[in-house]
């Protein structure tokens, strides 16, 4: 049922790039997308993570996730220009509240609203990206070296969560067949029967647990230094896509700091293109994060590119 | 020189006052393929815990006497030395695997053994290319079959190399071909890379012939220790049931020598048996059938009125698999009608849709002549009882008497002594105020039951009860199940366990593929069919046909020469 939501294994290039690169890929994403106000930026970037979700064979699944998000995206819209009146350009004069003050909406509060509401669907598509290419225990891994008790608890919970949801299931049609009736009833009434649910859950999973310590201390866990299983291979195409998110990264703050790729909504809106500059420098930008999905392109349509990178 | 050796070996759990362990002496060769069994609680489990380094360091609890490996004291080693040496295989493959996906789950224990990339890459490839798993190597666990995951579980243990490999009843959990494929991999091990094998099982046809030797637990102590064939021969005179059917039958008939394989069984019953005639018109099942009852049954209610009936039957799941396709079938009061099938064959879709937990897609159910789906009926309004595969999603109450009045309340019935009754026919008065949790598996099954039959239910549904037991609480329970339907009620039950089936069962049903694809009398199903038979019916298969259990064995057939009984004893 929540299958698309998990990662699942698919043999596509972006899969089967090393974690250090592939995070590093759309940890530079997030970044960019939280430093970035100019609506150019943010919507170029939000094109980048929409083709490498298309590259990466996830657009069935990105719908549920847009799908979501445009509920929270309308509300960022509306809600921006109600509270905020930093704005000069009033284009609506509204009655005056007990505790807002004089209800003004302005042109700059909405363009403002707009811009994080792409914000807000970039972020949410950098994790719809995250699940369908990255692999859980790839990036486990990875955190393993750096800490690897923490590792192992995210990993025995990633691994018995399926199993708890199946579990819990069975334990819902036990107690319908034993009379509890879960639609019945008021909220009052009816969250006694879930209490319990989770509390069958708990008692069976209490139990378990010590089972997999057990078995875990079979397998001579804590018996001393560990050393960590690696499986992932670099190649020319994680120094390419590391490269790449490396450059965007250097490029979006040269831009920041020099001006050229910032953008100011209040009091008044500034001109979107304040110089050459922006617009070289979003260009560079996005073919530089746009390597992967290139590189993806041309694995599957080239056989001699395939076998270089 | 012994690779395992224990002197007076005694054991206590925490806070116990028996011993789960007491006087064990008990020598164990290197390579030898040893198999350990014994009723629950007989302290097999708890043996194989000692042998893998466990007991005491993980459990606690007072330990007495000495255990030596390969002559060093076991407590004395390095628990990552033992680690190498000593691999162990539990019952249950959903506890006791730790990482999200196949390969990692292997390299777990050579991580923790501080094993070199380059050394646990080739331990890696290589046990996954030996136990057949390359194919998932990428999958998830959550996503293996039972047998893949039991598989996996081995395979993370042989990755570690072990001389010595402790299974506690690995196949328990498994289907019939799962468990088949398991022990053979056991065999495989022991003959080919000369691995010591402890086998701790339950069910012994399956592995009796590959044991070497054998040790007999009860009660905490070692009772008896031999070859497979002098246990046979030891124990069936004393009505100890751990012995397969076949040794069974020919220790009963007083035969001089004990097989304990169906191929020596056939070659023997050949040549020394007689078939005696039936008498006419009456077939020897009739005079045997049913194991515990034996007289005409006495079935309360009307016989011919259906406790449910199925047309036409079908249901898919959300994902489209049709599990239910055009099933129908009516079950009458009192039969006792056992389902059979391979995994993914619909047998728990076709129990749950009985239950009334999923609506049927197409067709007509009908429970006790009315619609279970209209006026307002909602699943489990009392009539059925249903029987899930784990006992512990029943068990939350503080006592057990809370938990069967908890089901009471919940339909509104008035306790007119439902509840002292049943706790007396299921031998529960003891721990009427014991907290349902502290009990063993046996018993946690039977206050699951006694907590779904306090309605008087007219149809029981059970998936898989006997999974994980051993002969004597299967035959506790097959004798319920029988009273049950003496006194009116249905049972449905779904098994993989062709024994207890044909033991118990009076009717038939088996799956594929979301169809019933045989349906009738036990002895017409199962003695047809070739692969869902007992091994007694598979001894019989060709010489003397429609007998599959013991009873109707003994009653059939007859040696040869009965005198030779006295003679070689």
């Amino acid at each position: 049922m929540f299958e698309q939501f998990f990662y699942q294994e698919k043999g596509l290039f972006l899969q089967s790039l090393h974690p250090a690169a592939a995070l590093t890929y759309l940890g530079v994403l997030l970044v960019l997308a939280l430093i970035f106000t100019n609506p150019l930026y943010l919507l170029g970037l939000l094109l980048v993570v929409v083709l490498a979700i298309i590259a990466a064979q996830g657009m069935a699944t990105w719908e549920v996730y847009f799908r979501l998000s445009l509920g929270m995206m309308v509300l960022v819209i509306i809600i921006n220009p109600l509270v905020v009146h930093a704005g000069e350009t009033i284009i609506w004069w509204g009655p005056r509240l007990p505790v807002f003050g004089p209800l003004t909406v302005s042109l700059e509060a909405i363009c403002y609203g707009a811009a994080m509401s792409v914000r807000l669907l970039t972020i949410i598509s950098v994790f719809c990206l995250y699940n369908l290419i990255i692999h859980p225990d790839k990036a486990l891994s990875l955190l393993a070296r750096l800490a690897s008790r923490s590792a192992l608890v995210l990993s025995l919970a990633t691994r018995m969560f399926p199993a708890m949801m199946r579990q819990l299931e069975n334990i819902r049609e036990v107690q319908v067949m034993r009379g509890v009736d879960f639609n019945a009833g008021t909220l009052k009434e009816r969250l006694p029967k879930y209490a319990s649910l989770i509390n069958i859950l708990l008692l069976s999973s209490l139990e378990d647990s010590l089972e997999i310590a057990e078995a875990m201390q079979a397998r001579a866990f804590g018996s001393g230094r560990r050393t960590c299983y690696r499986r992932d291979t670099w190649r020319p195409r994680d120094s390419l896509c590391l490269g790449g998110s490396i450059l965007a990264l250097v490029v979006a703050f040269y831009g920041q700091l020099t001006g050229a790729s910032t953008f100011i909504y209040y009091p008044q809106l500034s001109y979107l293109l304040n110089s050459r500059m922006t617009i070289i420098l979003l260009i560079i930008m996005l073919l530089a994060l746009s390597v992967p999905v290139f590189m993806s392109w041309g694995w599957r349509r080239c056989l001699y590119f395939k076998a270089r990178i | 020189m012994s690779l395992f050796q224990s002197e007076n070996l005694i054991y206590y759990y925490p806070d116990r006052e028996r011993p789960a362990l007491k006087d064990i002496n008990l020598r164990i060769e290197e390579g030898e393929f040893l198999l350990v069994i014994g009723g629950s609680g007989s302290g097999k489990s708890t043996l194989a815990r000692v042998l893998a380094g466990l007991i005491p360091d993980f459990y606690g609890g007072r330990f007495g006497g000495r255990v030596y490996f390969q002559r060093r004291d076991i407590r004395e080693i390095d628990r990552r030395q033992l680690a190498r040496e000593v691999g162990i295989v539990f019952q249950d493959p959903e506890k006791q695997l730790v990482m999200t996906s196949v390969e990692a789950e292997i390299a777990f224990g050579l991580e923790n053994l501080g094993l070199t990339p380059a050394e646990m890459s080739r331990r890696v490839a290589e046990v996954l290319h030996f136990l057949d798993l390359t194919e998932v190597k990428q999958e998830f666990t959550a996503q293996l079959s039972g047998g893949q995951k039991q598989k996996l579980a081995l395979a993370a243990v042989l990755a570690m190399q072990p001389r010595v490999l402790v299974c506690d009843e690995p196949t328990s959990q498994l289907d019939p071909v799962a468990a088949e494929e398991f022990l053979n991999l056991a065999k495989r091990l022991n003959e080919e890379m000369g691995l010591t094998i402890i086998l701790i099982e339950q069910r012994l046809e399956r592995c009796f012939h590959l044991a070497d030797r054998l040790v007999y637990m009860d009660d905490g102590q070692i009772i008896y220790e031999g070859t497979p064939a002098q246990f046979a021969r030891w124990a069936a005179p004393k009505e100890i049931p751990f012995i397969p059917p076949v040794a069974r039958f020919f220790a009963g008939t007083g035969f001089s020598s004990i097989p304990v394989t169906v191929k020596e069984g056939r070659r023997l019953l050949r040549s020394n048996f007689n078939i005696i005639q039936e008498t006419p018109g009456e077939p020897v099942w009739l005079k045997t059938s049913g194991a515990a009852s034996g007289k005409q049954r006495v079935i309360k209610g009307n016989p011919k009125e259906p406790v449910l009936s199925m047309s036409k039957v079908w249901f898919a799941y959300p994902n489209g698999k049709e599990a239910l396709q055009d099933v129908s079938m009516q079950i009458a009061v009192g039969e006792l009608v056992a389902v059979l099938g391979a995994n993914g064959a619909g047998k728990s879709t076709l129990l749950k849709t009985m239950a009334g937990l999923l609506k049927l897609g197409r067709g007509r159910m009908l429970v006790k002549g009315r619609d279970p789906g209209k006026n307002g009926n909602r699943p489990g309004d009392g009539r059925i009882a249903y029987l899930s595969q784990n006992p512990n999603d029943y068990l939350f109450q503080d006592t057990v008497e809370e938990e069967l009045l908890f089901t009471l309340n919940n339909f509104g019935l008035p306790d007119d002594g439902v509840v002292d009754e049943l706790l007396a026919k299921l031998g529960l008065e003891p721990c009427r105020r014991v907290n349902p949790r502290d009990l063993s598996g046996g018993e946690r099954q039977r206050v699951a039951l006694a907590s779904i039959l306090v309605t008087r239910p007219a149809l029981l549904l059970l998936d898989e009860p006997t999974r994980g037991m051993d002969y004597r609480l299967k035959d506790e329970l097959g004798a319920l199940l029988t009273a049950l339907c003496k006194e009116g009620a249905g049972v449905v039950l779904v098994t993989h366990d062709v024994e207890f089936a044909a033991a118990y069962a009076t009717r038939v049903l088996v799956m594929a593929a979301g169809r019933v694809v045989a349906d009738g009398p036990k002895h017409q199903v199962l003695g047809e069919s070739v692969f869902y038979s007992t091994q007694i019916g598979k001894m019989c298969r060709g010489y003397v046909d429609g007998v599959l259990t013991l009873p109707e064995a003994l009653a059939r057939l007859t040696p040869v020469q009965p005198a030779r009984q006295a003679v070689s004893g």
